[in-house]
C-alpha cells in the first residue's frame, strides 16, 4: 500500500525536477518570464505614483497581471513537449503525474512573480490591506492562470494556438468585471460569468481587505474559491490531456 | 549536519537579501526591527513615532518632533480636529500606516504621507484620512524636524496682496 502510494509521489517529483532543471537550463527564457513582474509592477507606479495613492483599478490590473502571468508561464508548456508525453505514456508515464509536476513548478516561479510584482508596487506606494493576504490573492490568481493555461496548453495542437488563445482567456475577465460595467447593472448572465473568473474573486480580496472595516470571512472565502478554482483547472488540464494524440516531429 | 549547512546558508541569503531591498527601498518593507532605509526609513520610523504618540494621545511627545524653537507653539489637537471634525477626545486612533517617504533633490526637505483609521466615537463611523507630514533639516547631518506648525497655523489674508 505505501510502495503504491509513494510511486506517483516520487514520479511527479522526478518530473517536476526535471522540468525546473529545463527551466534554469534556460537562463534568459527565465529571465524574460521574471523580468516581466516588475516592469508591469514598475508601470503600475508611474501611472499611480502620479496620484500617489492606490485606487480599485490598480488592484484589478494587478490581479489581472497575476493570470496573465500564470497563463503565459503554461500555455506552451504541454503542447511543446507532446510527442515525449506521448512517448513516455507508452512507457507508463501517468498523466496526472505530468501535469502535476508542470503545475507545481509553474505555481513555484508564479509564486516569485507575484512577489515582485506586488514588492515593486509596494517600493514605491503602500496598498491599503495586509500585503501577506494581497499577496496570497495574486498568487491564488496566478495559480488559476497557470491552470487556464495548462487546459489550453493540453488542448491546443501547436504552440502558436496555444499562445492565441491566451488573449481569449484574458479578455472575459475584463468584460465580466466592475472595469467595464458598474456590478448593479449586471444582467443574471453577466453576473454568474462575472462568478467564473479568477480575477474577480482575487479583486474582491483587495477590495475586501483594504476596506476600512474589512469582512476576513469574506476574504477567506475568496481565496478559498480562488484556490479551488486553480486546483480543479489543473485536473481540468489532466483531463483534458488524457486522449491520446499522433504527433509528428 | 551537512545537509542542514546548506539549508542555513539559503535562509540566511535569503534573509540578508530580504533585509538588502528593504534598506534599498527606504524601509517600504519590515526591516524587522532593525534601522535600515538610510533616511527614507528614518523619516518613517519618526513619523510612526509620531502617530503613535497621537494614537495614545500624547500631543507633548508629538510636539517634539518640531524644531526646538516651535515645540512650544505646536497645536497638536488642532490638527486632529482639523482632519476629522471632531475634538481628539472623540477619536480613536485604531491603526496607522506610511504611503510613501520622499525626499527632495537637496536632500534638506522631506514629506512623509500618512494612511489613518480611525473610529469617531461619537457615531461608531469608522473613517480613513490620509495627510503628508513635511520634515526638513538644515544641511545633511542635521536632524529631521516636522513643519507640522506650519500647516496648523490659522489662515490669515495677506494685505498685501489682492484677493
Amino acid at each position: 500500500m505505501s510502495a503504491g502510494a509513494s510511486a506517483p509521489r516520487s514520479a511527479t517529483r522526478v518530473l517536476a525536477a526535471r522540468y525546473r532543471d529545463g527551466l534554469l537550463g534556460d537562463p534568459g527564457g527565465l529571465l524574460l518570464l521574471l523580468g516581466q513582474a516588475p516592469l508591469i509592477g514598475w508601470l503600475c507606479t508611474v501611472v499611480w505614483g502620479s496620484i500617489e495613492r492606490d485606487t480599485p483599478a490598480l488592484y484589478f490590473v494587478l490581479c489581472l497581471a497575476a493570470v496573465w502571468f500564470g497563463c503565459i508561464n503554461a500555455c506552451r508548456e504541454i503542447v511543446k513537449e507532446r510527442a515525449i508525453l506521448e512517448r513516455e505514456r507508452l512507457f507508463g508515464l501517468s498523466t496526472r503525474d505530468y501535469v502535476v509536476s508542470k503545475a507545481l513548478v509553474l505555481a513555484g516561479l508564479g509564486a516569485v512573480q507575484v512577489v515582485l510584482l506586488q514588492g515593486t508596487v509596494e517600493w514605491q506606494l503602500s496598498l491599503r490591506g495586509p500585503m501577506p493576504v494581497e499577496m496570497l490573492a495574486l498568487f491564488g490568481a496566478s495559480l488559476a492562470g497557470t491552470g487556464l493555461g495548462l487546459v489550453v496548453s493540453a488542448l491546443a495542437t501547436t504552440q502558436e494556438r496555444a499562445v492565441f488563445a491566451v488573449p481569449l482567456l484574458l479578455l472575459p475577465q475584463i468584460l465580466f468585471s466592475e472595469l467595464a460595467i458598474p456590478d448593479t447593472l449586471y444582467s443574471d448572465v453577466v453576473a454568474a460569468a462575472e462568478k467564473a473568473m479568477p480575477v474577480h474573486w482575487a479583486f474582491r480580496v483587495f477590495e475586501e481587505s483594504a476596506s476600512v472595516e474589512p469582512s476576513w470571512l469574506s476574504v477567506t472565502l475568496s481565496l478559498g474559491v480562488l484556490f479551488a478554482m486553480g486546483l480543479a483547472l489543473v485536473g481540468a488540464a489532466t483531463l483534458a490531456a488524457l486522449p491520446r494524440r499522433e504527433v509528428v516531429t | 549536519m551537512k545537509k542542514l549547512f546548506p539549508v542555513v546558508l539559503v535562509l540566511a541569503a535569503l534573509l540578508g537579501g530580504y533585509l538588502a531591498v528593504a534598506h534599498l527601498s527606504g524601509a517600504a518593507f519590515s526591516t524587522l526591527g532593525l534601522p535600515l532605509g538610510g533616511d527614507r526609513g528614518l523619516l518613517r520610523r519618526i513619523a510612526l513615532d509620531f502617530m503613535e504618540d497621537i494614537q495614545f494621545k500624547d500631543f507633548e511627545a508629538a510636539a517634539s518632533y518640531h524644531a526646538p524653537d516651535l515645540i512650544e507653539s505646536v497645536d497638536i489637537p488642532f490638527l486632529i480636529q482639523r482632519l476629522f471634525q471632531v475634538k481628539p477626545e472623540a477619536l480613536d486612533i485604531m491603526d496607522y500606516e506610511i504611503v510613501f517617504a520622499d525626499i527632495d533633490s537637496s536632500d534638506l526637505r522631506a514629506r512623509v504621507k500618512v494612511r489613518v483609521r480611525a473610529k469617531l466615537l461619537l457615531n461608531e463611523r469608522i473613517e480613513e484620512r490620509e495627510f503628508v507630514l513635511y520634515f526638513d533639516r538644515d544641511d545633511p547631518s542635521s536632524p529631521w524636524y516636522m513643519k507640522l506648525e506650519d500647516s496648523l497655523r490659522e489662515l490669515t489674508p495677506d494685505q498685501g496682496r489682492a484677493h
